[in-house]
């Protein structure tokens, strides 16, 4: 596309925007970032005496950064992992019946559901007091309150997991969906029959290629939400290990000034992962254009 | 329909539909220990305290809906104004792979990291801190989204209105803004929803002092006030269930 | 000086040069064939001419008058693409009294002037139609109209029946030809096609890897065996043979 200069021409205009990408959008991430960089050297801060690597020894050294990143990105890939397999079954086995006007509102009606009433529900419903608890009481299962497995605040996180599965599988049903009309996959598939592929080949090597390789840059969008995720891991995790959000406002709200420090080390850290994983993610985006 | 096809997807619309039959049944209910599957108290005497200075509820709505407008407000118009620019510019991959990075960086690391700026600033534990630390993260995606608009075609229809005679206001007023209605409610609609469910960087740069919707769910949680919690939850979901209701595109976005 | 003077313009996108001392001259009312392949500089070149792009060098001239710092919107100069372009949001009548609304002209004399153009064009009875309920062919049709109504100086046409069907494309040629000399149009006429160059121009050009040539006759065009001309009437002789055989 080539770029039409007299479009760009008023000066005025382009410094008005140029001020407000810059003010709103670069200044805000940058300052930040400047920030916890500072204070995580000592530069800056509360009870900080100077540039020091004090608190990046410490936050290595410990391995609760580390744990609690591969805890955060194991979480994010597991219900990625899930998510997607539904969202990809219920595509490719039902998308004839999400055509149906009722199903199809129905299939909208979880984008009304927050991270934080997710979290929520996910307390109503799979804590040892919770909904399936007393459904288990009642059939026998069980005998009592703690008879009933932990499902949430447990060290498997299958209570999180759970919940990110209800909030993102939805969404990429809904976006395979969409992608499954506007790519023609239905006409592919039939053109794949044509070609000789039966219904399994035709699924592993037409359809999920095709809906997977549309929705790349989405699905990598979401693993790094999910690793992100604040109000779910918050409610429905253990104290330790954390996600990595949850750990580092901990840390920030401590009471202990060096932990204060330790955390916006991990801030950091956490930023140039993202950071990377984002121009990664970009870099590869160009290529195909280029 | 096969039996098969029609359990599962009869499973598939209860697994949907329980959540918001189970949080309105909480919110409309009392009493309700376990072991027991229902409440010994169900009526409207939760719904009734949503105007009462107790519950606080009637206050949070209104701020989340005056927060949310003014975000989506702010965001939209100038995330499409600045999006222009970014599109038409030589480096507009290099900006628009800036513009994500407030939008994947996790909003209450993000805040975390601007206490100190907001506490300058004097806007730390404001109704305005909060709209403006929203709008950080809210701006950026309306950035992004706004992108997709500005193609060749576009870029065709504002020459065609220059060559046919008319200046960059008319060609704005008459075709520009007229295409762009139903992307601009769209954004409208999907800015709101990101301030309507934020959370951790609203409990962050709002300190408690501004309550939210979301504040409230998390402080009936705290409270072990269930009830009132699943309250708080049906009112924060009406407003995007009545965006689908109207339509669905409103509340469903891709950035790809 | 005659009413377009075109004096060596060139331009370049960094280190790629697009077209390079462009010179051309037409009178008042004539039509001037280009004909180039894809990728020749030929949409660049018309994009320079209307303002829409700015020349590395070189100077343009209407009507005696240098327009080089003119924006696209003083110019009157109409670039027409490939594609109709019709505003979606506009029915066909608005979307022909677009460029008058722009000018502000009395809404009684807009009226006449458009329900003219549509008569003109064979389109009556679809003005209330929009865009999306008309033909490829009445949406070419739309555009012109467009474009003609607001009598321009000079009407830059870029393959404007590239996506059209044979037939269609053979009607639009002859409503061009009709319409141009009806409103006493200057243009020049992009193409790929030899047949509809060598048609729809009083006077001809070939443009090739940012050169443009242009001939004093049309006689001087056929002749030249770089432009093909010679080796489509070679083809067609050989067919005739071949049926006679």
């Amino acid at each position: 596309m080539k770029i039409l200069e007299s479009m760009l021409s008023k000066n005025s205009e382009n410094k008005i925007s140029l001020g407000l990408f810059f003010v709103l959008a670069i200044l805000p991430v940058a300052a930040a970032f400047s920030y916890a960089v500072l204070y995580s050297f000592g530069v800056v801060g509360i009870a900080n005496e100077g540039f020091t690597f004090r608190f990046w020894k410490e936050v290595l050294s410990t391995g609760e950064f580390i744990q609690s990143f591969g805890y955060s990105a194991a979480i994010s890939a597991v219900s990625m992992v899930i998510s997607i397999s539904l969202a990809l079954y219920l595509t490719i086995i039902f998308h004839k019946d999400f055509e149906n006007k009722i199903l199809s509102f129905i299939a909208y009606l979880p984008l009304s559901l927050p991270g934080v009433v997710a979290a929520f529900f996910g307390v109503q419903v799979l804590s040892k007091s919770g909904f399936f608890s007393r459904l288990s009481y009642k059939i026998g299962w069980t005998e009592d309150l703690s008879g009933f497995p932990d499902l949430i605040n447990d060290q498997y996180a299958i209570g999180i997991i759970i919940t990110f599965v209800s909030v993102v599988a939805p969404f990429f049903l809904l976006l395979f969906l969409n992608i499954y009309e506007n790519e023609k996959v239905d006409e592919l598939h039939k053109l794949a029959n044509s070609l000789g592929a039966d219904r399994r080949q035709s699924i592993w090597k037409v359809e999920i290629p095709i809906l997977l390789h549309k929705s790349k840059k989405l699905i990598s969008l979401y693993l790094i939400f999910l690793m992100g995720a604040y109000e779910i891991p918050l409610i429905l995790g253990r104290e330790a290990p954390q996600m990595l959000s949850v750990l580092i406002v901990r840390d920030l709200k401590q009471y202990d000034l060096t932990k204060i420090s330790e955390g916006y080390v991990i801030a950091v850290i956490y930023s140039i992962v993202i950071g990377m994983i984002t121009y990664f993610i970009f870099s590869r985006q160009k290529q195909v254009y280029a | 329909m096969p039996k098969f096809r029609k359990v599962t997807l009869l499973l598939y619309v209860v697994m949907i539909m329980f959540p918001f039959f189970y949080l309105f049944l909480l919110s409309l209910s009392a009493e309700w220990k376990f072991p027991d599957l229902t409440p010994n108290y169900f009526g409207i005497k939760n719904w009734q305290q949503i105007f009462s200075s107790q519950s606080g509820l009637g206050t949070s709505f209104i701020t989340s809906l005056f927060i949310s407008f003014f975000v989506a407000l702010t965001s939209t118009s100038l995330g499409f104004y600045v999006s222009r620019y970014i599109s038409y510019h030589p480096r507009r991959h290099t900006m628009s792979m800036l513009a994500y990075f407030p939008y994947v960086i996790a909003p209450v690391v993000f805040g975390a990291c601007m206490i100190y700026f907001f506490l300058k600033m004097r806007l730390f534990g404001t109704l305005y801190g909060v709209i403006l630390a929203q709008s950080f993260v809210a701006f950026p995606y309306a950035l992004i989204f706004f992108t997709s608009f500005w193609g060749e075609k576009i870029q065709s229809y504002e020459q065609l209105v220059a060559t046919l005679g008319g200046n960059v206001m008319q060609g704005f007023l008459k075709v520009t803004l007229p295409l762009a209605k139903g992307m601009l409610m769209i954004c409208f609609f999907q800015t709101f929803l990101i301030s309507w469910f934020e959370y951790g960087l609203t409990s962050i740069i709002g300190v408690g002092k501004v309550e939210t919707l979301t504040i409230k769910v998390f402080l009936f949680i705290k409270e072990s006030n269930f009830y009132f919690g699943a309250l708080s939850c049906c009112l924060l979901i009406l407003p995007p269930l009545f965006l689908i209701y109207l339509n669905k595109r409103y509340v469903f976005n891709k950035i790809l | 000086m005659k009413f377009l003077h075109i004096q060596n313009i060139s331009k370049s996108f960094g280190q790629t040069k697009i077209f390079k001392h462009i010179n051309l001259e037409l009178e008042a009312g004539k039509t001037l064939s280009i004909l180039g392949r894809s990728g020749c500089g030929k949409t660049t070149m018309l994009k320079t001419i209307s303002g829409l792009i700015a020349p590395d060098e070189g100077d343009i001239f209407v009507a005696g008058i240098k327009i080089n710092d003119l924006s696209p919107n003083l110019r009157n100069i109409v670039y027409l693409y490939q594609e109709d372009l019709l505003f979606p949001h506009l029915n066909v009548y608005e979307n022909i009294a677009f460029g008058l609304k722009l000018k502000k002209m009395d809404n009684e004399v807009i009226d006449q002037k458009v329900h003219q153009m549509i008569i003109d064009l064979e389109l009556e009875g679809q003005g209330d139609k929009m865009p999306n309920q008309i033909s490829g062919g009445q949406r070419q049709r739309v555009s012109f109209g467009r474009a003609i109504i607001i009598n321009p100086k000079l009407l830059l046409l870029d393959e404007p029946f590239g996506s059209l069907d044979v037939e269609t494309r053979y009607n639009m040629q002859q409503l061009f030809k009709r319409l141009v000399a009806q409103y006493n149009i200057t243009s020049l006429f992009v193409t790929h096609d030899l047949k509809e160059a060598f048609t729809m121009g009083d006077t001809m050009a070939y443009m090739k890897n940012g050169d443009l040539k242009v001939y004093p006759s049309k006689s001087s065009f056929v002749n030249d065996r770089s432009t093909g001309m010679q080796d489509e009437i070679s083809f067609w002789n050989n067919i005739k043979m071949f049926d006679n055989g």
